[in-house]
């Protein structure tokens, strides 16, 4: 399983953090890739429609991801607006948020790509 | 009417006649001043009187206060999320109470008081709304949460994961920018996208600047001009998010990139990112505000300040709102209240101009904006319009 982790917005445009992160399960320690597999499953990930939230109006300054995960041939992709309301949407995307944060700040090559 | 507690210090009742009112508006200082403002706002006699010779652009006046009474009415809430990100979370701390301890809701409930002081002495509005809207800030959202937003009715603020962010309640222009997204909302709107976008994120800056000079009582030229600084976290090679002063020199770092707001039409970047690039291009705009400030000199919040937040004000400001027409709005705002042809006239020309759009009250147009700028994922889009 492959998972990209895209952030847009926030109080400012940070480009180094604007790149896409991608988490290839493949490379992570088992108990990490075991956690998001089953994450992923918990949140239904692949029936899920292509927007989860809706801005209200005046918003500003919220964060938007977008997660694509791959498997087995599939390829599917959520876009999810802060805050999000939906528990196991939100475990997921705390679960990738870790993992990240653990590598990150180490050289921007170790996460990306 | 009902006042609970806090803020009385501000409070003038005023059941004065036009002409005393405008004296006031002239002749006296601070609250005495915004007060009498806010409630010629709120008065067409003085409003005609005011604008007998002008155009009147303003907004006719949409709430109507009882009698003639101008009173601040604060009312803070701050709420602590225990890093979770379902609202509201447990009340912290309220209106009139005593520092709690904990540093993000003390933070926050200082920051909106001293915008609401800002909004209150300086432009006699009354809270977000100018009804005296509640504030509601919620501290403490999730894990590691490196960022702060408006929803649409509450500020957000996040602790920060520490490795790159510190609480991002820690600069107060954060807070003043959160704020002012509401009160943008509410006179505007400014849509959330490109250039529209790009005014309401710089609208955010100026007003989140200017609480911050004016807690600090800083001057134009002693202000650093800088937006969140104190926010990025030791070892982080910056100082802040972004400068008005100096666009893009925010920044330069190994994880968080480089800082790529551009300070001149120029250097305009066209990006399908970041709602258009709103936290980007308002650098331009950012910028024109800065050079218009320190040419002014003195206080940034009192000329330079004034001139923005009656162009904010202008029904000529329609949502979709480019550089080039606001830039127009606010020449003509300039003349409204300073005179034509005058010192702050003359200076807002010229701010504008420095940032690459030539305007005149008559007609404005834009300078050369170069195809594609290096930013990921950029699409050529139409020439911004006025
Ligand atoms: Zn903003």
């Amino acid at each position: 399983m492959r998972i990209e982790l895209k952030r847009e917005g926030g109080v400012a445009f940070i480009p180094g953090l604007n790149r896409p992160r991608l988490f290839n399960l493949a490379d992570l320690p088992p108990a990490q890739a075991e956690a998001i597999t089953r994450s992923v499953q918990a949140a239904s990930f692949f029936e899920r429609p292509a927007r989860v939230g809706t801005a209200s109006k005046g918003a500003a300054d919220q964060t938007r991801y977008t997660l694509t995960i791959e498997e087995g041939g599939r390829r599917h992709s959520v876009q999810l607006l802060e805050p999000v309301e939906d528990a196991s949407l939100r475990a997921l995307l705390d679960l990738l948020k870790q993992v990240e944060r653990t590598a990150a700040r180490a050289p921007p090559n170790t996460v990306n790509r | 009417m009902f006042h609970p507690r806090g803020h009385h210090r501000h409070s003038l009742h005023c059941i004065l006649p036009p002409y005393l009112l405008r004296s006031v508006a002239q002749n006296g200082t601070g609250p005495q001043r915004a007060a009498a403002l806010h409630t010629a706002a709120v008065d067409s006699t003085f409003r005609s009187l005011r604008f007998a010779s002008t155009q009147t652009a303003q907004r006719a006046p949409s709430r109507i206060i009882s009698g003639m009474m101008a009173e601040s009415q604060c009312h803070r809430s701050i709420y602590d999320l225990q890093g979770q990100e379902t609202f509201p979370g447990t009340l912290a701390r309220s209106e009139g109470q005593g520092a709690t301890g904990d540093v993000a809701v003390d933070e926050a409930y200082d920051g909106l008081g001293a915008t609401y002081d800002l909004l209150w002495e300086v432009y006699g509005r009354n809270s977000i709304d100018d009804s005296g809207m509640r504030l509601n800030a919620h501290v403490h959202y999730g894990t590691n949460y490196d960022n702060a937003f408006w929803d649409g009715q509450r500020m957000v603020f996040g602790d920060g994961g520490g490795d790159l962010f510190n609480r991002f309640t820690i600069a107060i222009d954060i807070i003043g920018h959160e704020l002012a997204h509401g009160m943008t909302e509410d006179e505007g709107p400014l849509v959330y996208f490109r250039q529209a976008g790009a005014l309401n994120e710089s609208m955010s800056d100026v007003f989140g600047s200017l609480v911050k000079q004016k807690f600090l009582n800083q001057t134009a030229d002693k202000a650093d001009w800088l937006i969140g600084a104190g926010l990025l976290a030791d070892g982080v090679q910056g100082k802040a998010l972004r400068s008005m002063k100096a666009p893009g020199t925010a920044y330069d770092d190994p994880v968080l990139g480089k800082d790529p707001q551009p300070g001149h039409m120029r250097d305009f970047v066209r990006t399908w990112e970041d709602n258009g690039g709103v936290h980007i291009n308002s650098g331009i705009p950012n910028r024109a505000f800065f050079l218009l400030a320190t040419q002014l000199g003195g206080y940034a919040w009192e000329k330079a300040g004034h001139i923005w937040y009656e162009a904010l004000r202008d029904t000529r400001l329609r949502p979709d709102c480019g550089f080039a027409r606001f830039a127009r709005v606010t020449l003509m705002a300039a003349a409204r209240l300073y005179g034509e042809g005058g010192a702050e006239d003359t200076a807002v020309r010229d701010a504008w101009n420095q940032v690459g759009i030539p305007v005149t009250r008559e007609k404005v147009s834009v300078a050369f904006i170069p195809p594609q700028q290096g930013v990921p994922a950029s699409k050529p889009s139409r020439r911004p319009n006025a």
